[in-house]
């Protein structure tokens, strides 16, 4: 018998990733309910908990959903930056400057809500746009690694929120903690808590998604991500593509921003990005490089978040549910990894089996 | 053929250094290699033929460790072994010098040879070990710098690190596949005098080459694979290069007088399609990569570049395909001067192009066929309209290109990677001749080709020309440029040397120009 | 002294503050049986072992401060109702995650939710959507139909402290350390500099916030910059003790915040502020129980839920007296917080003759002339 009965293959088939997805995630959920169990939790009850405050409740839904909400838009920002063979690790950074840019409109001007919403929108997605605008430039003209520069700039990003709500911009009205006033404009609810930036943010994914399968504009940005010097034997403008896609995936996580301080928060705040601009990469390796797997991963995304809420009540501390995300996920990095795997038929050698 | 012939002068009961029985290899969908035996006896050199996708890599990787094979097993010095990993094979005498080597290019040749080797001294200062890769280097005879660094050496003192570093490793089986690619004929001689070298101290060679003249002139014996099986193993003495051609494609060779015109054939243009006027291409360190070279390319005419790699054929081929800048000098396209370098511009124009490293360069190995054929037509109709792109337009655009090149595809969706690097340069080949309607620029097309595929390939040129393109075929192939040229121009450091019509063109003159030599005479032999 | 154990009866000061939305059209958690109840479920007595009250912590309950404080509630609400269930979540975040931490309260089950700190919007915004849960929100300021505030007046005991911190101090330099400028923070540094300067007027105070309740790390950087400074007498508004440790290393004073602390260092300490809601939260649960709950806002007052702790060793007992003296007055009603008191820009803040009432300090917004660090 040879020693290694199982061979990678380059590619893996989507439907074999998502098998062993569904394994991974069964498996993680067994270790969780072993260790839960060992710890004097009851497994059962937890989960039939869990299932009945996020998938089988119209109020766990309406949860689901708002949480769902920036993290399509975060995971689609480094999805669509992906594309192109770039790590916009600043979507937590770019999604408070959508929010600080939003909420400036927001403190500043006064108006009807048909007016103040779409001026809030704009004003989101420019201040993303803007906050990824050096290491952009930096990427496209001098090539330093967009990875550290996004990255960087969300500390910066956190800590202007932080001394806007702490300063200048704090609230003076009601004395909420790091917090600006009350916003007077905010999106409407569509059912319940759920505001309508939700069925907005899945529209832009999908048309995204559209976008890049079936525009020219997409197809250049998925060849200069796949292999940039084919891209520039092409004649396709490899450098203007960086910097409209960067831009563009800026812009979505500003709106992320916007959408979260408009419909859900109502303020800005220090530390209400929540991790939703990290956790949307997280979103987008899940999603495997598709826009329209962005859902389903923010989906399950959303969910773990969800579920970490209901164990908090059950006196599950909230770095115990960080581990078990962590463990969930790594999981799914397994399983990834072993969709690659194809089982050998191994005959067994004249007299050498061994 | 069944029985292959044993070298004669072995010692009664000497096993074979290595015997392959029944190997079987498989991808999805692909038979790689199928019932494969082969018998390697020691102090021989032994051939490896095949054209492209024949299975001649992937039955070495299964030697080397590298795959492991589904059937068959694997016997050395007539003991069966289980090759796991590279590193096995390695401590089994088993060495493999790849075509794309394999060091690391901003390390030394010392720290290369050392890189991995368990012999290595545990703390070795930089003359401890260019020391003991000098001692190496002479034992084995072939002469490298220890201290230089591995980017700054040329491809055939590359080669001569990669053999030193098996051979250090105690190689008694060195495999070599397609050494002489990359050499110049001077240290494809010299790589030859190491093997018989090699070879005379009781060990064995496998070598894998297309290049039937050097096949006959190294090997002791030859085997030939044709669609992952064995077709035979031949004595070399016992054949010859056409019996041989012929044993690998299993068809026989059509030569077709290729530079005749068949009948309704485009004539060559009076007019000049492209023209260079002085042009000179400085790169980033200030070295006149190409230097005031003028060329007219005419309609319905194939022009070839010879040169030995590297004296500017591809600034020659950048040029001409809008992918680099010149710094002076003049491009006119169609009777306009061109100002930008703008391989989109170009391609609109009808300039097609099969570029040198076209795997590397031409496609996006991720990415689908269909995405990847599409490559040069997506801002078209029907595939590109209102900016938007139709996938649909672009599959049938691929099923297009595949029948063309009569490659098989199973499914289009599947990134391009997973075809054969034969078939995907089939397919860049067509997808670039689709282009063509006034320029083909094809950077060694044949490179890397067995002859069938090369005769075809040729046929597709003689094609174009037929059909009135301007052709501009670039190879280190003397054959195929003058079998298919109308003119051929040899570039050297730069320049252009000469552009001398095929049909007087001989050899030696072609050789001196090539060498740097303005032949003194034009008339070889006559009077001074 | 402490107050833990006091078993006096709560004075509170009762003002219904109008919400801007009570339950009216704002019940979409629980639509129909909110629209189907003419009133509120709290407004029915209920059953022990039916009632559930859930308590959300800012910090963990090991903090060894003001959540610890609460938890001590919470088991005194288990130990008073046995067969009642107490569901409670630590660290609840100043975020969205709030308002998706009290829903869950909602779904599962909890008819009072009780916000052990500020939560303001987060814990609003589903009280609307929940008209059948009591909520109460410590340091809120909303009062609408279901949803009331609590606090404690610790502004006096700062004053006291204030006192003794003026004749102990060298520099005529106070430093306190808070975690945001909120109105409690200015409340507190305002109240410990009046108390000081009440004893001496040069005296002035250098504050810092950290952004956190509870970082160690950044209170003791914090407490060493103001070390560093000249401060030699250090207090504020923190959730735990880091810079007692500052103050014990450097050889300075510290009065602390929560619970008494002089185990952790005898030299340095001076008092603490010290809170104690368990008779509070008894009362609160006791009412829910009986259906008398009502929302409104609540001040726990000297010696009924704050007071200073027994002062530390090297405290000169001359000092103690003098600030004990303000103690008692204040026991017996005595508001020190009279003008003239100007702030540190200079302007008028309290003329003459008027005094400041718990709910003018509550929501204080501004710092008094000699404060450094609040705006």
């Amino acid at each position: 018998m040879a020693t290694r009965a199982f061979q990678r293959l380059p590619t893996a088939p989507a439907g074999r990733i998502l098998a062993l997805r569904l394994v991974a995630i069964a498996l993680s959920l067994c270790i969780i309910a072993g260790v839960l169990a060992l710890s004097g939790h009851s497994p059962g009850m937890l989960a039939e908990l869990i299932l009945r405050s996020t998938l089988g409740s119209r109020f766990g839904l309406e949860d689901l959903m708002l949480f769902m909400c920036p993290l399509l838009l975060t995971g689609a920002a480094v999805t669509v930056c992906g594309t192109i063979g770039l790590w916009n690790i600043g979507a937590e950074g770019q999604f408070y400057a959508g929010a600080i840019a939003a909420t400036g409109v927001a403190l500043g001007l006064h108006g009807p809500v048909l007016i103040m919403l779409p001026l809030m929108t704009i004003a989101g997605i420019l201040g993303g746009m803007a906050w990824i605008t050096v290491p952009t430039l930096a990427r496209a003209y001098a090539g330093v690694n967009e990875i550290i520069t996004t990255l960087l700039l969300n500390f910066i990003a956190s800590l202007l929120t932080y001394y806007l709500t702490t300063g200048p911009w704090r609230d003076r009205i009601s004395g909420a903690q790091v917090s600006t006033q009350r916003l007077s404009v905010s999106i409407p609810e569509m059912w319940g808590i759920v505001h309508w930036g939700f069925p907005v943010a899945i529209v832009i994914v999908v048309g995204l998604a559209l976008i890049l399968s079936r525009t020219r504009w997409g197809y250049e940005i998925r060849i200069g991500g796949a292999n940039p010097e084919a891209a520039r034997y092409a004649g396709i403008p490899v450098r203007l593509r960086i910097i409209s896609v960067m831009l563009l995936s800026g812009g979505l996580a500003g709106l992320a921003g916007m959408f979260e301080v408009a419909g859900t928060v109502h303020r800005l705040q220090g530390g209400m990005a929540n991790n939703f601009g990290y956790l949307g990469i997280v979103v987008a390796v899940l999603a495997r490089g598709s826009c329209l797997n962005v859902i389903p991963a923010a989906l399950l995304m959303a969910l773990i978040l969800d579920s970490g809420i209901v164990m908090q009540t059950q006196q599950l501390s909230a770095s115990v549910i960080l581990a078990i995300t962590g463990l969930i996920l790594f999981m799914i990095a397994i399983g990834d990894e072993l969709a690659h795997y194809r089982p050998v038929a191994t005959k067994p050698a004249k007299g050498k089996a061994s | 053929m069944n029985n292959p012939a044993a070298p004669s002068g072995m010692a009664p009961g000497t096993p074979p250094v290595l015997q392959l029985r029944g190997i079987g290899k498989f991808f999805p969908g692909v038979i790689a290699n199928k019932d494969v035996d082969l018998d390697v006896w020691p102090g021989e050199i032994h051939a490896l033929l095949g054209e492209n996708g024949a299975g001649k890599s992937t039955l070495m990787n299964v030697v080397t460790g590298i795959y492991q094979p589904e059937e068959g097993e694997t016997i050395l010095d007539g003991y069966g072994q289980t090759f796991t990993s590279p590193q096995d094979a390695i401590r089994a005498g088993i060495g493999m010098v790849h075509q794309h080597f394999k060091l690391v290019q901003a390390f030394t040749v010392a720290e290369n040879i050392h890189l991995g080797w368990d012999e290595a001294p545990r703390l070795a200062s930089p003359a401890v070990m260019e020391a003991r890769t000098r001692e190496i280097s002479e034992r084995f005879g072939f002469p490298v710098d220890p201290a230089a660094r591995v980017c700054d050496l040329s491809a055939g003192e590359q080669q001569r690190v990669e053999i030193l570093r098996v051979l250090a490793r105690r190689a008694r089986l060195l495999i070599m596949d397609e050494p002489t690619a990359v050499l110049t004929p001077e240290e494809t001689g010299e790589l030859f005098r190491a093997l018989r070298a090699f070879r005379a101290q009781g060990n064995a060679v496998i070598i894998i080459s297309h290049k039937l003249d050097e096949v006959m002139e190294i090997s002791d014996r030859v085997s030939v694979l044709r669609g992952g099986r064995k077709v035979g193993t031949f004595r070399t003495v016992d054949c010859n290069p056409s019996m041989l051609a012929a044993t690998m494609v299993g068809r026989d060779i059509v030569r077709r007088d290729m530079r005749a015109r068949p009948e309704g054939a485009a004539p060559i243009a009076p007019q000049p399609i492209m023209q260079l006027r002085h042009v000179s291409v400085r790169d980033d360190r200030g070295v006149d990569t190409l230097r005031d070279v003028s060329l007219d390319l005419h309609g319905g005419e194939i022009l070839g570049i010879a040169g030995v790699a590297g004296n500017g054929q591809r600034e020659l081929t950048h040029v001409l395909t809008g992918l680099m800048a010149r710094t002076s000098g003049e491009i006119v396209l169609d009777g306009s001067v061109v100002d930008r370098a703008d391989p989109a511009l170009f391609a609109h124009a009808g300039v097609g192009h099969i570029p040198e490293d076209r795997l590397r360069s031409a496609l996006a190995p991720s990415l689908s066929i269909t995405t990847n054929m599409a490559l040069r037509e997506y801002t078209v109709p029907p595939i590109g309209r209102h900016g938007l792109y139709d996938a649909g337009a672009a599959g049938m655009l691929a099923h297009d290109i595949a029948d063309l090149a009569q490659v098989r595809i199973p499914d289009f969706g599947m990134p391009i990677r997973n075809l054969s690097g034969g078939n995907q340069q089939r397919l860049v080949a067509r997808r670039e001749i689709r282009i063509a309607s006034r320029v083909l620029v094809a950077a060694y097309p044949a490179r890397g080709l067995d002859i069938g595929a090369i005769a075809t390939m040729l046929g597709y040129l003689t094609d174009l020309r037929d059909q009135g393109v301007a052709v501009v075929f670039i190879s280190e192939d003397l054959e195929d440029l003058l079998n298919v040229s109308d003119r051929i121009g040899v570039m050297f450091h730069g320049r252009m040397m000469d552009v001398i019509d095929a049909e007087n063109a001989d050899i030696a003159t072609i050789g001196m120009l090539m060498g740097g030599r303005e032949p003194t005479d034009r008339q070889p032999g006559g009077p001074q | 002294m402490t107050v833990s154990g006091s078993r006096g009866r709560l004075l509170t000061t009762r003002r219904e503050m109008l919400g801007l939305a009570g339950g009216a059209g704002s019940s979409l958690l629980l639509p129909r049986h909110a629209r189907a109840q003419a009133q509120p479920a709290w407004r029915r007595p209920l059953a022990e072992s039916d009632a559930i009250v859930a308590f959300g912590h800012t910090g963990p309950i090991t903090d060894g401060g003001w959540s610890m404080v609460h938890d001590r509630g919470v088991q005194a609400v288990r130990r008073t109702f046995p067969k009642l269930r107490t569901i409670y979540v630590e660290s609840v975040p100043y975020s969205a995650d709030a308002t998706r931490l009290f829903r869950q309260f909602v779904a599962e089950g909890a008819q009072m939710v009780m916000a052990t700190s500020e939560y303001g919007d987060f814990i609003k915004d589903v009280s609307d959507r929940a008209p059948d849960v009591a909520f109460m929100e410590c340091d809120g300021t909303n009062v609408t139909g279901n949803l009331g505030w609590y606090y404690v007046a610790h502004w006096y005991a700062s004053y006291v402290i204030g006192i003794a911190a003026a004749l102990m101090t060298k520099t005529n330099k106070i430093g306190f350390l808070g975690a945001f400028p909120i109105p409690s923070v200015y409340a507190s540094a305002n109240a410990t500099l009046l108390g000081a300067q009440s004893v001496n007027p040069a005296i002035t105070l250098q504050s810092i916030t950290i952004n956190a309740w509870f970082d160690p790390q950044a209170a003791t950087q914090a407490a060493t910059a103001l070390a560093d400074n000249g401060c030699d007498f250090l207090c504020g508004i923190m959730d735990e003790p880091a810079y007692l440790r500052v103050a014990i290393q450097r050889g300075l004073k510290a009065a602390m915040w929560n619970t008494g602390m002089l185990d952790y260092g005898p030299q340095a300490y001076v008092s603490s502020v010290c809170l104690d809601f368990n008779d509070y939260y008894i009362s609160q649960v006791r009412n829910l129980l009986a259906g008398t709950w009502q929302p409104d806002g609540h001040f726990l007052t000297l010696g009924h839920g704050v007071d200073r702790d027994a002062w530390g060793p090297t405290v000169p007992p001359e000092a103690a007296a003098r600030a004990d003296d303000m103690r008692t007055r204040m026991l017996a009603g005595h508001n020190p917080f009279v003008g003239p008191i100007y702030d540190n820009h200079g302007r008028l803040r309290v003329p003459a003759g008027t005094a400041l009432s718990d709910l003018e300090i509550y929501h204080s917004d501004w710092a008094v002339a000699g404060v450094s660090g609040l705006e």
